[in-house]
């Protein structure tokens, strides 16, 4: 009996989840009850007592992730932080529509697979050489990014990928053109996230933070585009670089790989009806966001919607259509995420209002100095080591008020702050556990968590640079951020 | 010696050499030879438990159901469909299966069901298998490596009973033509000896255990063996040694080599022999 129980570690893990919980409580009971510091007010205190709560929540993940961001709500108004009505006002901003809007227009792609036919078309133009091939794989997965969360590109394309890689008869670890096109999923649908406000959820979050700000700072779903695609455009063909030198690849014929291709788009057979109208809505959808989420190019039109009206709009249009039932969206729609990023709103705003982040900021500055370019390097590389090893939208949630709060500090536009820290939230390339899209990949079987942490350190290095000469070069020399 | 071979190749990682060896030793010892791919559930779930707040449960429960089809179409039509060719190229008998579970766990009740002489597998350290079953089977435990050697390296220590690893040893010797070097280790960091059952006395001075260890070692010279003593760490020395004359094999017995400190759980020798040795193992249990 006893020797049956070796295998079991349930206790093991239970346990050690309850001594987690009892820390994380702790750090918050030790903030509450210590002498507060110069230039810091209690309520300031408190709130980083919340946030460093919340990060050692995020990281340990005793509790789901949207629990914590619950407890990161309900402490606020608990340990008179701040007042009830305030903190559960942030679940009204539009960032928060928005992405339930986006989540049931994706919904509708996958329930027709509308997203499959994509990819597969993508892929088709890729198919001559391995190599080029390995590069379709990353350009497909971030274009379908742009209309759809990274996680579901993922998950779409490891069917897709392991077909071909079966019928060409690819061994699972040892064939690096099996690692590389394994990888260019993963980090294809990471680098793509960062294009679009669809992509990864943190991106509406920082949106949704700036809008908070006083006076609000209000960024249009084309407006990001401006901003994030040069990062993606020059980072998917660097990235790919890095993984043809990390793992040269061995294939010279990739004929079976074209005969599965083809034989997955006759599978597929004729765009339906549904898929049509679905990609209509879509495209509507994109074109509104364009025209009218932006107040100054609105202007114009004469009308002015957000990206919530629009968001929503587009959803009720695959109601009314037909397109997706209620069902489809209980079944599609994370809810979780929904909670984790009202807690992630109020946790930023809390720090921002109770003069914490003026705080932590100054303490920094303090310590590194006030060169802007160490501080926008140093926010970079802060990000991505924090997203590689926590949910990134987490990661964000904890540093997009720090770095705001230096913004304002250093006096430099709040906005650059927000996309450094929401664009390298997204570049989670080194551990199975960082990202959604990793974890799917890697239970392929086709890499192994040292390929990952090989290719995924260089290609973090690689994007950390891409950033900070974008950021420096484009948002700031050429946009004047 | 080895009549039934279970090979179990785990999701996490496959080796081609770990079929290779399986060819060679059947045809050696004439064995039926038992193929398992084990998808590996504890990639699954880490899976899910990242996925949680980000997917619903529908599109999880969807993506778990993709990836299990997608490793038994690889099991079949690329792991198995190659050990077909070899087995029956060499009229080898086996059979094969696909089975869902944790590593450890499902080939110790594979072991349960039926009486195995060897578990041959691969060995990979940058994966999420904890290799349990390497203290936890009562059968020999071959770990494929990279030694390309001809000559075996069995390693005997004040912690181990010293009966099985000889005998074995001379054995594999003689059916493989390999040479034969032994290793007798007296482990400075647990300096206590293990009886034959395998029982752990108290503390002993180490000038005791050193008189003893060259007792046997002179003792086993006196009877041709080619044998030396050293003073060290059991899982560095064994190392260390089969670095020096580069063996096909490193046989290591049953160690009682005490786990952890204060009781806290650690890495087990074994596993800690098998991270640092690139050679093949063999576990004598």
């Amino acid at each position: 009996m006893k020797k049956n129980n070796i295998f079991s570690n349930g206790k093991y893990s239970k346990q050690k989840n309850i001594f987690f919980i009892l820390i994380a409580f702790l750090i918050v009971i030790i903030f509450y009850f210590a002498p507060t510091p110069a230039g810091l007010s209690h309520e300031g205190q408190v709130m980083i007592g919340i946030l460093i709560m919340a990060a050692f929540l995020w990281i340990t993940e005793p509790i789901p992730l949207a629990a914590t961001g619950l407890i990161v709500m309900i402490l606020q108004p608990i340990l008179q932080v701040r007042e009830t009505k305030e903190v559960f006002s942030s679940f009204g901003n539009q960032a928060v529509f928005f992405l339930i809007g986006a989540f049931i227009i994706a919904a509708a792609i996958e329930k027709h697979g509308l997203h499959r036919r994509i990819a597969l078309k993508f892929l088709n133009f890729f198919k001559n050489n391995p190599r080029f091939f390995t590069l379709g794989i990353m350009i497909t997965c971030a274009c379908l990014t742009f209309i759809m969360p990274e996680h579901g590109v993922a998950a779409l394309f490891l069917p897709i990928i392991v077909s071909i890689l079966i019928a060409m008869k690819v061994v699972p670890r040892q064939s690096n053109f099996g690692k590389v096109s394994m990888l260019a999923v993963a980090y294809g649908c990471s680098i793509g996230s960062l294009g679009t406000l669809i992509g990864g959820a943190r991106n509406p979050l920082a949106v949704g933070i700036l809008l908070e700000q006083t006076p609000p700072i209000s960024i249009s779903f084309f407006e990001w585009m401006k901003y994030s695609m040069p990062i993606v455009i020059i980072a998917i063909p660097l990235v790919w670089i890095v993984l043809q030198f990390a793992f040269p690849i061995e294939i010279k014929d990739i004929a079976a790989a074209k005969k599965e291709i083809n034989n997955q788009v006759n599978i597929a057979g004729k765009i339906s009806k549904n898929e049509l109208l679905v990609l209509g809505i879509l495209v509507l959808t994109i074109f509104l966001w364009i025209l009218f989420s932006q107040p100054e190019f609105s202007q114009e039109f004469g009308q002015f919607y957000g990206l919530a009206v629009i968001a929503i709009l587009g959803s009720m249009l695959l109601f009314i259509t037909g397109s997706i039932s209620w069902k489809d969206v209980e079944k599609r729609v994370p809810w979780g995420i929904i909670l984790l990023y009202g807690g992630a709103i109020t946790l930023g705003l809390g720090i921002e209002s109770s003069g914490a982040g003026r705080w932590i900021a100054e303490g920094i500055l303090g310590l590194a100095g006030d060169n802007i370019f160490v501080v926008i390097l140093a926010m970079i590389i802060f990000t991505v080591i924090l997203t590689n090893i926590m949910s990134n939208v987490a990661a964000v949630a904890i540093l997009l008020p720090i770095g705001l709060s230096i913004a304002y500090s250093l006096d430099i536009n709040p906005l650059l702050a927000a996309l450094l820290v929401a664009l390298s939230g997204g570049l989670a390339f080194m551990f199975v556990i960082s990202t959604p899209g990793n974890a799917i990949t890697y239970s392929s079987g086709y890499f192994s968590t040292k390929d990952l942490l090989k290719a995924g350190t260089l290609a973090n290095i690689i994007c950390i640079l891409v950033i900070f000469i974008v950021a420096i070069g484009y948002w700031v020399g050429i946009l004047g951020i | 010696m080895f009549k039934s071979i279970l090979v179990p190749i785990s999701s996490e990682f496959y080796s081609k050499n770990v079929i290779e060896r399986c060819i060679f030793l059947a045809e050696k010892f004439k064995s039926n030879i038992k193929l398992i791919y084990i998808i590996e559930t504890k990639t699954l779930d880490q899976t899910d438990k990242i996925s949680d707040e980000y997917r619903t449960q529908y599109e999880i429960e969807e993506t778990k159901d993709e990836i299990i089809r997608r490793q038994k179409q690889t099991a079949d039509d690329i792991i198995f469909d190659e050990a077909k060719y070899y087995f029956e190229s060499k009229k080898i008998p086996f059979e094969s299966q696909i089975i869902e579970g944790e590593f450890s766990k499902v080939v110790k009740i594979e072991t349960s069901k039926k009486d195995y002489d060897l578990i041959l597998m691969g060995f990979e350290k940058e994966c999420i298998l904890n290799y349990r079953l390497l203290d936890n089977v009562e059968i020999p435990v071959w770990l494929e490596g990279e030694g390309k050697g001809k000559s075996i390296l069995a390693v005997l220590s004040n912690l181990a009973p010293n009966q099985k690893v000889p005998e074995i040893s001379l054995k594999l010797s003689k059916k493989l033509g390999w040479t034969l070097h032994m290793l007798y280790v007296v482990d400075v960091e647990d300096s206590v000896e293990v009886d034959e059952q395998g029982i752990r006395s108290d503390k002993k001075p180490l000038r005791d255990l050193i008189f003893k260890g060259q007792s046997y070692v002179d003792e086993m010279k006196k009877n041709g063996a080619n044998i030396e003593l050293v003073k060290g760490s059991l899982e560095k020395e064994t190392t260390r040694f089969a670095e020096n004359i580069n063996p096909n094999l490193v046989i290591v017995g049953r160690e009682q080599k005490k786990k952890g400190i204060l009781g806290l759980p650690t890495k087990n020798v074994k596993r800690k022999i098998a991270e640092t040795c690139q050679y093949s193992i063999l576990f004598i249990n």
